[in-house]
């Protein structure tokens, strides 16, 4: 283990520490704040009786289904507005008008049309993953260098096998970037959209134990995100290296 | 018939004012089957230009350009151009074995044949155990092998190249040479290589067209009668060799 992840660790330790000698001196109400060592015990007990883990995997249904489909949306209408100007100058405005608004604005409007269910939740991860990975891409698309494109057709390669070949690879590592920022607002959106219209997923499932004073059970729950949010970027880093080897 | 016909090429771009900048007026020059041709002139006489017009990759303005007869309107399935950027054209993204790959790859072969082939060229350009390696983790001279290996194991008829060494060292360059004489006696490869540095050019070549700028042209062409293989102290110590250095400098600087 790297030195710096070894200091990490131990202040990651020393929080918990703290935080166990504060709740248990009762500097703060423990009803608000209960000891590490209770929460850690209620965390341990809802991964074992399988409440977390079958929240986090309807929350994780959600997040999917919304991440994929903005990839699969995304990155190829990137492509066609990174490579034609014609392209880019129809769908410039519309992307400018509607890529600054609060991802949050848009859940009452999903509610309307689409109630509280799965359908909601998808279209409001959808709608905030678009942008960071549809620029991140006309943007990789746009800066690839000229010369490679060149390489391809002196090779006679056709402009479809061109895309597949040499662009989307030149493109990789901005769309990759793209990928990363909207996977970490993927995790926020899903919880929000989760606390505002749902009957289960992690969001859901922390807000129930607040309201009911459950409140060990909701810091477990935000232990449970926070474990979710640090897999999910290592498992995107590992595979982003393989991927993109040294570049 | 000769392989390639360059005709009367003319190449202007627009200019900011409207008004057009010509980069090339008038070049007419053949290469046959089998020879090693270069044009050597000075900067700025539109050498890169015209490359790119043969290899297809820009439309001239006037004038023809064909390949085996066949008028060039496209990036000719038998021609391909070596960049003098190689550092730029190689793919990040690829193996030294995935770059020359690539070529057999755009002609639709694959499988085992395309790998020995692809393998017998990085041998061929002195890479032999650097098929797992990445540009990125190769010296310029070595990437350049890789970009001339990748180009021949297309297997095309017509070699171009844009400088090829002008940017590797005085040692490296040397080396490239040789081996690429080496590659053209092995493949039998025509090759119509562009360079400013006069030396290279009739050491390597058969003939030599020698352009000048402003208007670009072709103002002479000297046959190079030195014997092969060519050796880079004897060869260049002949007093034929330096009767053609003087000759084709003072051509250049004449022309201006």
């Amino acid at each position: 283990m790297r030195p710096s992840k070894i200091s990490g660790f131990v202040a990651l330790l020393a929080v918990v520490a703290a935080w166990e000698l504060v709740a248990r001196a009762g500097l703060v109400n423990p009803l608000l704040f209960p000891a590490m060592s209770k929460i850690l015990a209620s965390f341990l007990a809802l991964l074992a009786s399988g409440e977390i883990p079958a929240q986090i995997a309807r929350s994780m249904e959600r997040a999917a289904a919304g991440y994929f489909l903005a990839a699969t949306v995304c990155i190829p209408l990137g492509v066609a507005m990174g490579l034609s100007e014609r392209v880019y100058r129809a769908l410039e405005v519309v992307v400018e008008t509607l890529r600054p608004v609060p991802p949050p604005v848009v859940i009452p409007v999903a509610m309307l049309f689409l109630g509280i269910g799965d359908g909601m939740k998808i279209f409001v991860i959808f709608f905030s993953c678009a942008w960071p990975i549809l620029l991140n891409t006309i943007d990789g698309v746009r800066n690839i260098d000229g010369l490679l494109v060149d390489t391809a057709r002196t090779f006679g390669l056709a402009r479809g096998r061109t895309i597949l070949k040499v662009v989307l690879p030149a493109a990789a590592p901005q769309i990759m970037t793209g990928l990363r920022i909207s996977l970490s607002i993927t995790l926020i959106l899903v919880v929000i959209s989760e606390m505002i219209g749902s009957t289960d997923g992690i969001g859901y499932f922390i807000l129930n134990a607040q309201r009911r004073l459950k409140v060990d059970q909701m810091y477990a729950g935000m232990i449970a995100l926070a474990l979710l949010g640090y897999i999910l970027n290592q498992a995107f880093l590992f595979v982003s290296k393989r991927l993109l080897r040294g570049r | 018939m000769p392989l390639l016909e360059v005709d009367a090429l003319c190449k202007s771009y627009d200019g900011s004012a409207g008004a057009a900048t010509l980069a090339i007026e008038n070049i007419s020059f053949n290469v046959e089957r089998g020879e090693f041709v270069a044009l050597v002139g000075p900067s700025g006489c539109g050498k890169t230009t015209l490359l790119m017009c043969i290899a297809g990759l820009a439309a001239p303005s006037g004038g023809r350009v064909a390949v085996k007869s066949q008028l060039v309107d496209r990036p000719p399935p038998d021609l391909v151009l070596v960049f003098q950027e190689y550092n730029r054209s190689l793919f990040a993204w690829r193996s030294v074995l995935g770059n020359v790959l690539f070529g057999l790859e755009a002609k639709g072969r694959g499988g085992k044949a395309a790998d020995e082939r692809a393998r017998r060229l990085i041998g061929l350009v002195g890479l032999e155990g650097f098929e797992r390696h990445y540009p990125w983790q190769l010296s310029g001279g070595m990437q350049q092998r890789v970009a001339i290996a990748r180009a021949l194991a297309y297997e095309p008829e017509v070699l171009l190249m844009d400088e090829p060494f002008g940017s590797v060292d005085a040692m490296t360059r040397l080396e490239l040479e040789d081996a690429l004489l080496a590659i053209w006696k092995e493949l039998g490869t025509t090759i119509l290589l562009v360079t400013h540095d006069i030396e290279e050019a009739i050491y390597l070549s058969d003939r030599v067209h020698v352009l000048a700028r402003r208007p670009s042209r072709v103002v002479e062409t000297v046959a190079i009668p030195l014997p092969r293989p060519r050796h880079q102290v004897t060869t260049r110590a002949e007093p034929s060799f330096m009767e053609l250095r003087n000759r084709i400098y003072r051509r250049i600087a004449d022309a201006g």
